[in-house]
């Protein structure tokens, strides 16, 4: 959120409410600070496709706004008509009618002159996940799994600690060089990568999942990762190769112990 | 209190701060610089340049003299900013008290800090204003000082003693490619790189320089600084291939590209499969590409401080194996230096790619692979890094050539591949690459390598926009006049 941009925008639209505006002046007040909100308000900045969407579902709802009341439909067709056949319009009205065809071919132009884009790709980033997996031949179920080592926590702190201290041995020896030493993705061959590592002090990623989809996807890697999530592109491991299934849960321990996150605890179903 | 302690205490900070640095520097910095500052840490075996050892007392960035300790905002600006193309990240998030407290902290590790007062700092002057002068005139002073002997004659890191570095800790290192600026571990500014030969890389190689007078200080930097395009890399998500009349003639070189767009991609090490690459011996590679109506031709270049030529690679060899205990082997007769660009076998429908490591059983990768040892290409097919099977040399051309610490590497093929991929105009095709360093004894899955990128083909002849324009133009116009009669006549005089 940008609030220095968010700010006046809320104070002009509480200014603006003392005035006399009519319908048409705030329909184009909204218009305009939803516009505003959305393209400069938010970090970081929404691509101007998705900007261009949710102007369309913006504009249908000031739309339907204006649908409500009879009155205000009335006042706008009147408004519209008297500047489409009144003699004291006819300079604007000309104006319009030649600067619109214009700025139509403008904009062909401006799409004419952007560099060719390469085909883009929409990527789920967080893919629903089987119910098991079997790694090295042992079944995991991943729906009521659970971590084996985090009872360990209150049970027998000393284990506990010897566990944390190997994932740490095991983050630092295969996951920082991509996900990095503060584990905010940003690691020394990170910017080589497209999808970047994902970044895990981001409340988004590892604080809204289990620890049984960490395992899931460090066992399997993009080479597991189901179609829509472009299994091809992620520079993604499947650590099953390479590490144990200790070590995997170990390393999910370290992760949540270093960014302060709690794992997502299993759904309940009743 | 004593006026000694309380000296003492400005430089030592007091137990409480220490306490408090020593906090964050477990939980943050042991991985790498060890519990004790000693360096002997679990991170260290695979990081080049090693994380420093801060019982050793030789800090690199100060803005002391060589040989003196840094000073308390040296150390936090080393911390805050790290640096670029090393393990050491930035720590932006760290506020300037619990920068003072770690670095209270790392002072502890070594006993001379505050045993003979406070470090004085140079006196850094402000920069003066660049000029393409001064830069010209500092070509003298960089052939004066020698720089040339390591970082080379146009500052590309091949010196003729760059392949024989070794640093404090007789671990190999590699003079800085002046070229790159956004790889300079001090900083890219030429406050920066004034600082850097004024003080000197304690610890590296790189000794300190008091040069005279002081315009010629000045000189020497604008000159470094010349030698780089930017302070940011700029790197580059597709690879614009130009379309030309005349015939592709290998001979004419890198002359064949002067009107192509260069595309710089990153390269990281291969540390998914064995064989991992921890420190790969080179991290950028610049392509550039041309096509004609039957052919395509792709150069790539880089910066290698050594051409290997000797000994020999492919990406069927085993990768030499990895001992994290051993020293870094460098160098031999063994390790020729390599390259591939890969691409997928049949051209792509859709967005789906073959595995960008060397393929998959789905989808199969095409290898253009060049051993610099030998004077012709070799052509793979890759379904996945265990089965690669070699494919003739997949009708392609080769010249390369080595000049100033640069390889320059042209493959050539014709565009159209019966059952294969085919390079069309217009279109958009999935490339990566790979580099095999030599002189790093990178060989099979030891390697250097881009993930996925684009080739593109830029159409020969632009369409002129000026239809669709009118098109739209007019189509608007219509309508707007149709509201316009539509109303007037419905309504005129009613409203």
């Amino acid at each position: 959120m940008n609030y220095l941009v968010l700010t006046p925008i809320v104070v002009v639209m509480i200014a603006l409410r003392f005035t006399r505006l009519n319908i048409l002046g705030w329909l184009a007040v909204w218009w305009i600070a939803t516009y505003l909100a959305i393209s400069y308000g938010i970090n970081p900045p929404l691509p101007s496709s998705i900007v261009g969407m949710f102007m369309g579902i913006v504009t249908l709802a000031l739309l339907a706004y204006l649908t409500v009341r009879t009155d205000d439909m009335n006042f706008v067709k009147r408004a519209a008509i008297r500047f489409l056949t009144d003699k004291k319009y006819t300079l604007p009205l000309a104006v319009t009618v030649i600067a619109l065809p214009l700025l139509a071919a403008f904009n062909v132009y401006l799409s004419a002159a952007k560099a060719p884009q390469p085909p883009a790709a929409g990527r789920t980033i967080h893919p629903p996940p089987p119910t098991e997996i079997t790694f090295k031949g042992k079944k995991i179920d991943l729906v009521n799994g659970v971590n084996p080592y985090r009872e360990l926590q209150a049970r027998d702190p000393e284990a506990f600690r010897a566990h944390l201290a190997n994932g740490r041995k095991v983050y630092f020896q295969n996951c920082a060089f991509c996900h990095g030493d503060n584990m905010e993705g940003k690691g020394i061959f990170a910017h080589a990568f497209d999808p970047i590592p994902a970044n895990f002090q981001d409340p988004t990623t590892i604080a809204m999942l289990q620890e049984t989809y960490l395992f899931w996807r460090i066992a399997r890697g993009a080479p597991g990762l189901p179609e829509e999530s472009t299994p091809w592109a992620s520079a993604m491991p499947a650590w099953e190769n390479f590490l144990s299934e200790e070590e995997i849960w170990d390393v999910i321990l370290f992760m949540y112990e270093y960014t302060g996150h709690k794992p997502r605890e299993k759904e309940e179903v009743h | 209190m004593p006026a000694m302690l309380l000296a003492q205490e400005k430089i030592l900070g007091t137990e409480a701060q220490r306490e408090a640095g020593k906090k964050i520097y477990d939980q943050k910095c042991a991985q790498c610089h060890g519990e004790q500052g000693d360096a002997n840490s679990v991170a260290t075996p695979f990081f080049r340049p090693q994380p420093r050892n801060f019982t050793s007392g030789i800090f690199k960035f100060r803005t002391t003299a060589s040989g003196e300790l840094p000073t308390h905002e040296d150390l936090k600006r080393s911390i805050k900013n790290g640096m670029p193309y090393t393990g050491m990240p930035p720590w932006p998030e760290f506020s300037d008290r619990q920068l003072s407290d770690l670095a209270f902290y790392i002072k502890s590790f070594y006993p001379d800090f505050g045993e003979y007062g406070d470090v004085q700092p140079l006196a850094l002057p402000k920069p003066p204003a660049y000029s393409d002068a001064s830069a010209e005139r500092g070509r003298a002073i960089y052939e004066e000082n020698k720089c040339l002997d390591c970082h080379g004659n146009l500052g590309r890191g091949d010196g003729k003693s760059a392949p024989t570095l070794k640093d404090q800790w007789n671990q190999p290192i590699r003079a800085a490619d002046l070229s790159k600026r956004w790889t300079f571990r001090g900083g890219p500014t030429r406050a920066d790189i004034f600082r850097t030969f004024t003080t000197g890389l304690d610890g590296s190689p790189m000794p300190s320089y008091n040069i005279q007078p002081p315009e010629d200080q000045w000189a020497l930097v604008d000159y470094v600084y010349s030698l780089g395009q930017s302070d940011q890399p700029n790197y580059a998500t597709m690879a614009a291939a130009k379309g030309i009349s005349e015939p592709i003639d290998l001979s004419r070189g890198k002359a064949l590209f002067d009107n192509a767009e260069a595309a710089l991609f990153p390269l990281a090490g291969q540390v998914i499969e064995p064989g991992r690459e921890f420190y790969p011996g080179v991290n950028a590679i610049e392509a550039r590409a041309v096509y004609n109506a039957d052919e395509i031709a792709i150069m790539l270049t880089w910066h290698t401080m050594t051409a290997d030529t000797l000994g020999h690679n492919s990406p069927l060899l085993p990768a030499p194996p990895f001992d994290p205990q051993a020293p870094l082997a460098q160098g031999g007769e063994e390790f020729s230096d390599a390259v591939a660009v890969l691409l997928p076998s049949k051209t792509p429908e859709g967005v789906e790619k073959p595995y960008f490591m060397f393929g998959d059983s789905k989808n199969a990768m095409d290898i253009w692979f060049a051993d610099l040892a030998k004077d012709s290409a070799e052509f793979f097919i890759g379904r996945g890094s265990k089965s690669i099977e070699p494919a003739g040399n997949g009708g392609l051309s080769l010249v390369s050539h080595y000049e100033e610490g640069e390889w320059s590497v042209i493959f050539k093929r014709s565009r159209v591949r019966e059952g294969g991929l085919s390079f069309e105009e217009g279109a958009f095709v999935p490339v990566a690459f790979t580099i095999w360093d030599g002189f790093n004894r990178e060989r099979g899955n030891k390697r250097g390598l881009t993930s996925w990128y684009y080739l593109y083909l830029e159409p020969m002849h632009k369409e002129s926009p000026l239809a669709p324009m009118t098109k739209s133009g007019l189509l608007t116009l219509v309508v707007l006049l149709g509201i316009v009669a539509f109303a007037r006549i419905k309504y005129s005089g009613k409203a």
